[in-house]
């Protein structure tokens, strides 16, 4: 049981986490869905990891390898064979898709770094492209830079520019885009975990608002959002414009709200239940330890 | 506001009033642009130094200098180009030297980058 206990609260972390990150004050909401879904993420690997062992152990040539008696981890095994080789085989393919998804992030990082560096304007923290479109991005590097259209910065009036320059400045600040990538990480090894990515994506521009509104008002971020996304041409692909409304308009709703503040409750019970899975998978791990151990005392038997 | 932001951020705040602007703007106008409570002194140190950076021209308004946002090298260097093409005279004859005077790996450059507009439908 023990072996699918870290499958089974993983499963209900992924469930929990997003919702406990709308209600948490944004910056420990991302710390949550980052940190905590890559604890989620390995817990659930080494249970996997531990299943495929224990199948592969019981191999015969590996057992006689190891020193240790086939038959006796298949008598206790806490599973049926099927089982250890759908784990086996989930354990490649997961380790295939972390690969991938490290690779592909490791590129982008090193493609942001040249973009920061050939961005127009070097030398200064903001680089202004010429354009009627209203965009603005932040792009990490050494140093990182912020762009923006000219298009927004005319649309805007001082203090939603100052709020704008504060929204961009703090992704940079505070390394979101790592953020990210820790969720990412974590579905790739854990599809269970697949609503991380966008809840983390979400919580870290609830961090730049409030970072933002902080340096002007909550009432200024508002507004600087609502010209952002109202005057943009179309020509952008309508599915990526519709998601992108749908995050705005409830960053927009928290900015009409006072700042969150934090109620334990919510951060407990996800936190509580990371620490349920990391004990799940001590305890796995042990079974395990005392599982092999007694198929080394069977070998040793067998062998006088 | 007495808020301390650093000294980039300024910088960036300053650039940005004055992109946003439609003509260049004075220190004055930029502290009003800006909106926020500058002095006018920080406003026109940081005004100074852009501009010892390039990312500013100016030009003497009476008693004060007037600023203006300025494009990167190669955006700058094609604004000139495009300027002395439009002071007149024969566009062709210019456009013809121009060419004429171009090293091989330029003109093939050249001829990409039309075949390329082309493509995308801009002749």
């Amino acid at each position: 049981m023990a072996s699918y206990l870290p499958l089974l609260l993983s499963a209900v972390f992924a469930v929990a986490a997003p919702v406990s990150a709308r209600r948490l004050p944004p910056h420990l909401a991302t710390w949550l869905l980052s940190a905590g879904g890559l604890v989620a993420a390995a817990a659930s690997s080494a249970s996997l990891g531990l299943l495929a062992l224990d199948a592969l152990a019981q191999n015969p040539l590996l057992a006689a390898r190891g020193q240790w008696s086939g038959a006796v981890l298949r008598q206790h095994a806490p599973f049926a064979v099927p089982i250890g080789v759908l784990a086996t085989v989930a354990v490649g393919v997961l380790a295939a898709r972390f690969l991938h998804t490290a690779g592909r992030r490791l590129a982008a990082m090193v493609d942001a770094h040249r973009l920061a560096a050939a961005l127009p304007g070097a030398g200064n923290e903001l680089s202004v492209l010429d354009s009627g479109d209203r965009q603005a991005f932040a792009v990490p590097g050494r140093p990182g830079r912020i762009a923006v259209t000219t298009g927004l910065l005319r649309s805007l009036d001082g203090a939603q520019r100052r709020a704008l320059l504060a929204h961009e400045r703090s992704h940079l600040r505070h390394g979101h885009h790592l953020h990210h990538t820790a969720c990412q990480l974590a579905v790739a090894v854990n599809p269970l975990l697949r609503r991380l990515p966008a809840a983390v994506e979400l919580a870290t521009e609830r961090w730049a608002d409030e970072d933002a509104a902080a340096a002007s008002s909550r009432d200024t971020v508002a507004g600087a959002l609502t010209r952002a996304v109202t005057g943009n041409r179309l020509g952008t692909p309508a599915v990526v414009l519709a998601a992108a409304a749908t995050g705005v308009l409830e960053r927009i709703g928290a900015l009409r709200r006072p700042a969150p503040r934090l109620a334990w409750w919510q951060l407990g019970v996800p936190a509580g239940l990371l620490l349920a899975t990391a004990v799940a998978v001590a305890v796995a791990m042990r079974d395990t330890e005392q599982l092999f151990e007694l198929a080394e005392r069977g070998y040793l038997a067998g062998q006088r | 506001m007495a808020m301390r932001r650093a000294k980039g951020s300024l910088e960036s705040e300053v650039l940005a009033a004055l992109w946003a602007a439609e003509g260049p703007l004075t220190p004055g106008e930029v502290v009003e642009a800006i909106g926020g409570g500058l002095a006018y002194t920080t406003v026109q140190t940081i005004l100074v130094r852009l501009h010892a950076k390039g990312a500013v021209a100016r030009e003497q308004v009476g008693r004060a200098y007037s600023y203006t946002p300025v494009l990167d090298d190669a955006g700058l260097a094609a604004d000139r180009m495009q300027a002395l093409l439009d002071k007149g005279g024969d566009r062709v004859a210019v456009l013809r030297r121009f060419v004429g005077s171009l090293s091989p790996e330029d003109e093939t450059a050249l001829a990409d980058l039309l075949a390329r507009n082309r493509q995308d439908g801009r002749p």
